[in-house]
C-alpha cells in the first residue's frame, strides 16, 4: 500500500499561502492516516473473528455429530472381564462319594498398589499393616516410595479384608478379581486334595492350577470348561475320613509316634474310602516345600501313598498264600521253626522261641520269621517274585495321585536266596501302605486283584485279574482272623466286626546303613469282617513307643493294633455295618447254623 | 483513549447500567449452571449434599461477583490487568511451593473457606493482560518480531508453572487463549504457521523422548495418549474413563434414561463422575437431547461473546471479550471432546457444570468482565 504522506507539499504550500499553520495540516493528515490504519485493522479483526467463529462452529459441529453418533449406538455393557479374563475359567468342584464338597471356588479379590496414584503413602502403609498383621508398615512404605509403578500386596483377600482396605479410601490401592480355591474342610483329606496355586497371573484374573494331589492329577479335567459344571466325585467318604483322622491323631500322640498313616479301602473294588497321613497341612494355605531336611518328614509328604517303609511281618501272609497256592503246604502243615536259621554268615531269629515246629496257621499267628523263610526257600525266588509282582509290589501304586507315581517299592537289585528269605517276612523290601492295602484286598477278597482308586464306582475286577484261588484266599482270611483271636493282634478284636489282620514291626533303617534298635515302623494290616471282607484297613505308625507298661513297647501289637481297633470301632457303624454276634467257630459255619 | 474520553461517549451510568447489561447472557449462564445442579444432585444419589448445595451457593456468590464486575467500568479493569497478571503469577509460584497436593497434582491454595486454584485465575488474567498489551501497542507494530515475543514470554512463564503442577489441560487452555487473542489482534499469519509447524515438531519430540532419560512428560500422560489412540488397550485401566463414558452416552440414547435413572454413573462405574466426567451423567440421563441442549447453550454464550466483540469499538474490551469467549469455548470443547473420545483425557472440567468452587467463581467473574466491556462499550 502506498503510504499517505504526512506533509503533502501541495497542501503545505497551499496552507502557507493562506497563512495557516502547516502543522495543522500535518496533524490532520496524521489523524487521517491513523483512521485508515484503524479501519484496515478493524476490517482484518472482523475477518479474523469470523474465521474464528467458523472454527468454533466446526468444533460445535464435530462435538454435536459425535454426540449423536454415540447416542445412536447400542450401549455395550462392560463384559465380565475384558481381555484378561480368558484365563479364569471356573474350576470344577471336588466332592466326596456322597456329594459333599471337598474343594470349591470363592469369588474374591486380589490387592495391588499403584504408588504413583497414592494420596498418602504413609497412611496407606500403616493402614495395611493394621489389616494384615503379617505385613510390615515400614517395609510397605519403602516399597510404596520406590520407583515401582505396580506392586502386588495380597494375592487373595477375604471379603472382610477387602472391605477394610476399601475403607482406607486410598486411590492407589486397587482390587483385581480373583477366583480362590477353597477347601472348606481345612486339613481334612489334605494329602488327597493336594492343593492349588495361581498360575499365570494378571491384574484382572488369575489361573488356578493344581499343584499336588487330585488337584494336580485331574488338573485338565477340573479346568475343562465343558465339565466345569460337573463335580469331580471321589471315592472318599468325608465322615469316615474325619473319624479316622481324629482317631489316628489321638493314637499318634498316645503312642508317641512322629508320624502315622491309615488307608481304608473297599476290599472288592479298591475304592479308597479314606487315606490319612499325619502330620498334615491345610491345603488352603499349602506350605512351600522345605528346601532342607528330610522331605519324608514334611507335612506335605503323603505317608500312605508316598512313604516307602519296610512293612515287616505283614508280608508273611503273602508267603503263606504262595505256599498254599503252590500246594507246598496247607494251613495245618507243620513247619520247622527251630532257630536260629543259619544262611551263610547270616542268622534268622524269631522274637520268641516257638519250639521245633508250628503249623502254617501258627507260623502266621505267632509270626515266625524262621518258618516263613523256610517256606519262601521252598517256594523259590521266581515264584516269590511272581506273586509279589501280581500283587503290585513291582510298580508304583496306580492311584490317581501324582505323588504315588514316584514311589516304586524299594527292593534289592540282586535278589539272592537270602533276599528271598528276608522279603518273605517283609524285610529288605519297602513299599507304601497303599501297596499293602491293595495286596491285602486282593488276597482276602477271593483272590481277584484290585487296583486302588480315588474315583467312585470303578470297574470291578474280573476273573482275568485272579491272583490266588478262592480257597487259598479263604485260608488266608482264617489265618488273619486267628492272628486277632489268639495271636499278636489280640488287642484288635473289635466285638461284632470280626476283625482279622496281621501285625508288622520293622526296624527303621539308619541313613548311614544298618538298622536302629529302638526305632520301628509298626504296621497293622486288617480286614473286616474276616469271613467275607468288605474293608481293608492299614494303619502305620512311625517310631511309636507305648510307655504304659513296665518297659517301652514298640511292637505293632501294642501300638498300631489298638489304634486300628479304635478306628474300626468308630467307622464301621458310620459305614452302615451291623455288629454281628460273636461266632467262636468261624471255621465251621455249619455248627453255628445248627446252634441257631 | 482514557477513562475521561469514555465518559464523553454516551455510556450509561449508575443503575441505568442494569438496563444495558446483557440479560440473555446472565440467563444462559444460569441455565448452564442449572444443568450442573441437576447432575450433581443426581450423581449424589438424589441428594443436595455433598455437591449440589455448595455448587448452588457458589453460583449465587459467582453471580453477585459477576454483577459487581459488570457494573465496574471496563477502564478500571484495564488498569487492573497488569496487577491481575502479576498476582496470578505470584499465586502460581506460591502453589508450586506450598500448595495442597490433590489427585497427583499440586494445584490448590487452601484459603480456609475454599480452595483456590490459581491456574483458573491465571486463565483470565492472561487474556486481560494480552488485551491490554494489544490495546496499547500501535496496530502497525503487532507483527514485528520483538512485539510478538513479548506476549509469548508473558504466556510461557505461567504455562511452565502450570505444567509443572502438572496440569496439562490448563496449560493447553492458557496457550489456546493467548493464541486467540494474538490472532484477533492481527498478528501475521506467518507466526501462526510457524507455531503450528513448531507444535508438530514439539509433539514428535515428546513422543520420541518416551522411555529415554530426557522424557518430557509423565508416564501417565503417555499412557493417556496411548489409550486415546486405542482405548481398548486397557479397558479397566487408563482407558476406563473413555470406555465407560462412551457406554454411558450410548445407553442414554436419544432421550436418555430419565433424571436420576442413570446406572453407569450411579453405580460408580465412572470415576470423577462429579467433576471432569459429569457430562456422561448428563448424556446418560437426558440422552442426546440433553447433551445437544447443553451444547447449544454453550454455543449461544460463545455467539454472544463474538457478537459483543464485533460491536465493540474499544480495542481492549473487544479483545478481552474475544479472548474470554474463546477460552470458554476451549474449556467445554476440550472437556466434551475428551469425554467422547475425540481428545486425550487431559483433566479439564466442564465449565459451570462440573463441581468445583474456584472454577465457578472465576468463570462468572470473567463473564462479569465480558458484561462490563459490553456495558461500557463506546457508542
Amino acid at each position: 500500500m502506498i503510504r499517505r504522506p504526512l506533509r503533502p507539499l501541495a497542501r503545505v504550500i497551499d496552507a502557507r499561502k493562506k497563512g495557516q499553520d502547516p502543522r495543522l495540516v500535518e496533524a490532520e493528515e496524521r489523524a487521517a492516516r491513523l483512521r485508515a490504519i484503524r479501519a484496515a485493522e478493524r476490517q482484518r479483526a472482523e475477518t479474523r473473528l469470523l474465521l474464528l467463529a467458523a472454527l468454533f462452529l466446526l468444533g460445535f459441529g464435530t462435538i454435536g455429530v459425535k454426540m449423536g453418533a454415540l447416542s445412536s449406538t447400542v450401549a455395550e455393557e462392560p463384559k465380565a472381564g475384558a481381555p484378561g479374563s480368558i484365563i479364569a475359567a471356573q474350576r470344577a468342584t471336588i466332592t466326596d462319594r456322597k456329594g459333599r464338597v471337598m474343594a470349591t471356588n470363592l469369588e474374591t479379590a486380589s490387592l495391588y498398589a499403584q504408588p504413583q496414584h497414592m494420596a498418602d503413602k504413609r497412611a496407606a502403609a500403616d493402614g495395611l499393616a493394621e489389616i494384615f498383621p503379617d505385613l510390615d508398615a515400614e517395609q510397605l512404605y519403602k516399597r510404596f516410595t520406590s520407583k515401582r509403578k505396580f506392586l502386588w500386596i495380597k494375592r487373595k483377600l477375604s471379603p472382610e479384608q477387602q472391605q477394610a482396605v476399601h475403607d482406607l479410601g486410598e486411590p492407589g490401592l486397587q482390587f483385581g478379581p480373583r477366583e480362590l480355591r477353597l477347601y472348606p474342610n481345612g486339613t481334612l483329606a489334605a494329602h488327597i486334595l493336594g492343593g492349588s496355586s495361581f498360575g499365570r497371573e494378571g491384574v484382572h484374573a488369575a489361573e488356578i492350577i493344581g499343584v499336588a494331589g487330585v488337584e494336580r492329577e485331574f488338573d485338565e479335567r477340573l479346568r475343562d470348561p465343558a465339565q466345569s459344571g460337573e463335580p469331580l466325585s471321589l471315592s472318599i467318604d468325608l465322615t469316615v475320613q474325619a473319624a479316622i483322622e481324629r482317631v489316628l491323631r489321638g493314637g499318634m500322640s498316645v503312642m508317641n509316634a512322629k508320624g502315622a498313616s491309615a488307608v481304608l479301602m473297599k476290599a472288592r473294588t479298591g475304592e479308597i474310602l479314606s487315606m490319612v497321613s499325619l502330620p498334615d497341612f491345610d491345603p488352603n494355605h499349602r506350605p512351600a516345600p522345605a528346601t532342607s531336611g528330610d522331605p519324608s518328614l514334611s507335612p506335605l509328604f503323603n505317608r500312605a501313598a508316598q512313604g516307602r517303609y519296610e512293612l515287616g511281618s505283614t508280608f508273611k501272609v503273602f508267603t503263606a498264600a504262595l505256599s498254599m497256592e503252590m500246594g507246598l503246604a496247607s494251613p495245618d502243615t507243620l513247619i520247622e521253626t527251630a532257630g536260629p536259621l543259619r544262611w551263610g554268615k547270616f542268622k534268622i531269629r524269631d522274637f520268641h522261641n516257638y519250639g521245633p515246629r508250628l503249623s502254617l496257621t501258627d507260623v502266621i499267628v505267632k509270626s515266625s520269621n524262621i518258618g516263613t523263610a523256610r517256606l519262601a526257600i521252598a517256594a523259590g525266588t521266581p515264584a516269590q517274585k511272581d506273586i509279589l509282582n501280581k500283587l503290585g509290589f513291582f510298580e508304583p501304586v496306580p492311584v490317581q495321585l501324582p505323588e504315588a507315581g514316584r514311589s516304586k517299592p524299594l527292593m534289592p537289585a540282586k535278589w539272592s536266596d537270602l533276599s528271598t528269605m528276608t522279603i518273605s517276612y517283609g524285610h529288605g523290601i519297602a513299599a507304601t501302605p497303599l501297596h499293602l492295602a491293595a495286596a491285602y484286598a486282593t488276597i482276602t477278597n477271593g483272590g481277584l486283584k484290585v487296583t486302588p482308586t480315588l474315583l467312585k464306582d470303578p470297574d470291578l475286577p474280573t476273573e482275568a485279574d485272579r491272583v490266588i484261588s478262592p480257597a487259598t484266599s479263604m485260608h488266608v482270611r482264617r489265618m488273619l482272623r486267628a492272628v486277632v483271636t489268639r495271636g499278636t493282634a489280640s488287642l484288635g478284636d473289635v466285638e461284632g466286626y470280626e476283625v482279622g489282620g496281621k501285625t508288622g514291626t520293622a526296624d527303621k533303617p539308619k541313613p548311614t546303613g544298618g538298622y536302629y534298635d529302638d526305632k520301628v515302623i509298626a504296621t497293622f494290616a486288617s480286614i473286616f469282617p474276616a469271613s467275607n471282607p468288605e474293608y481293608v484297613l492299614v494303619v502305620t505308625l512311625d517310631e511309636p513307643v507305648e510307655m504304659t507298661g513296665s518297659e517301652p513297647r514298640r511292637t505293632a501289637g501294642w501300638t498300631a493294633v489298638p489304634v486300628a481297633a479304635e478306628i474300626i470301632r468308630r467307622v464301621a457303624p458310620l459305614m452302615g455295618m451291623r455288629p454281628r454276634p460273636k461266632r467262636e467257630e468261624m471255621d465251621d459255619p455249619t455248627v453255628t447254623l445248627a446252634r441257631n | 483513549m482514557t477513562y475521561f474520553d469514555h465518559k464523553q461517549l454516551r455510556v450509561p451510568t449508575g443503575f441505568r447500567k442494569l438496563l444495558y447489561l446483557n440479560w440473555p447472557l446472565a440467563l444462559l449462564l444460569a441455565a448452564v449452571s442449572s444443568f450442573g445442579f441437576l447432575m450433581l444432585y443426581s450423581v449424589a444419589g438424589g441428594s443436595f449434599d455433598p455437591w449440589a448445595r455448595p455448587q448452588m451457593i457458589r453460583f449465587g456468590m459467582g453471580m453477585v461477583i459477576m454483577f459487581i464486575v459488570a457494573m465496574t467500568p471496563i477502564m478500571f479493569w484495564r488498569g487492573v490487568a497488569p496487577f491481575a497478571y502479576v498476582g496470578g503469577l505470584g499465586l502460581l509460584v506460591v502453589v508450586s511451593l506450598f500448595g495442597e497436593v490433590g489427585m497427583g497434582a499440586q494445584r490448590w491454595i487452601d484459603l480456609g473457606f475454599m480452595r483456590l486454584q490459581p491456574s483458573e485465575v491465571m486463565k483470565v488474567a492472561m487474556v486481560m493482560v494480552l488485551a491490554l498489551y494489544y490495546d496499547w501497542l500501535p496496530p502497525e507494530k503487532v507483527s514485528r518480531p520483538l512485539w510478538v515475543l513479548i506476549p509469548l514470554v508473558l504466556t510461557a512463564v505461567p504455562t511452565a508453572l502450570v505444567l509443572s503442577q502438572p496440569d496439562l489441560g490448563t496449560a493447553l487452555l492458557l496457550v489456546a487463549g493467548t493464541a486467540v487473542v494474538m490472532f484477533l489482534a492481527g498478528v501475521s499469519w506467518w507466526y501462526f504457521s510457524a507455531a503450528i509447524i513448531g507444535g508438530v515438531g514439539l509433539v514428535s519430540a515428546v513422543m520420541s523422548s518416551r522411555g529415554t532419560s530426557w522424557q518430557l512428560i509423565k508416564d501417565y500422560q503417555y499412557r493417556r495418549i496411548d489409550t486415546f489412540l486405542d482405548p481398548s488397550l486397557d479397558p479397566l485401566g487408563a482407558g476406563y474413563h473413555i470406555t465407560q463414558s462412551k457406554i454411558a452416552l450410548g445407553s442414554g440414547g436419544m432421550t436418555g434414561r430419565g433424571f436420576m435413572e442413570g446406572t453407569q454413573s450411579r453405580l460408580n462405574f465412572l470415576p470423577e463422575k462429579h467433576t471432569d466426567f459429569i457430562f456422561t451423567t448428563l448424556a446418560e440421563e437426558f440422552g442426546f437431547a440433553g447433551g445437544i441442549t447443553l451444547l447449544a447453550l454453550y454455543a449461544l454464550i460463545v455467539i454472544f461473546c463474538i457478537w459483543s466483540m464485533m460491536t465493540n469499538r474499544d480495542r481492549f474490551g473487544a479483545l478481552l471479550t474475544g479472548g474470554l469467549g474463546a477460552t470458554f469455548f476451549f474449556f467445554f470443547a476440550v472437556n466434551m471432546a475428551m469425554v467422547m473420545g475425540l481428545a486425550p483425557v487431559v483433566g479439564v472440567p466442564l465449565p459451570l457444570v462440573s463441581y468445583g468452587g474456584s472454577a465457578m467463581l472465576v468463570l462468572l467473574g470473567a463473564f462479569g468482565l465480558v458484561q462490563s466491556a459490553h456495558i461500557h462499550r463506546p457508542r
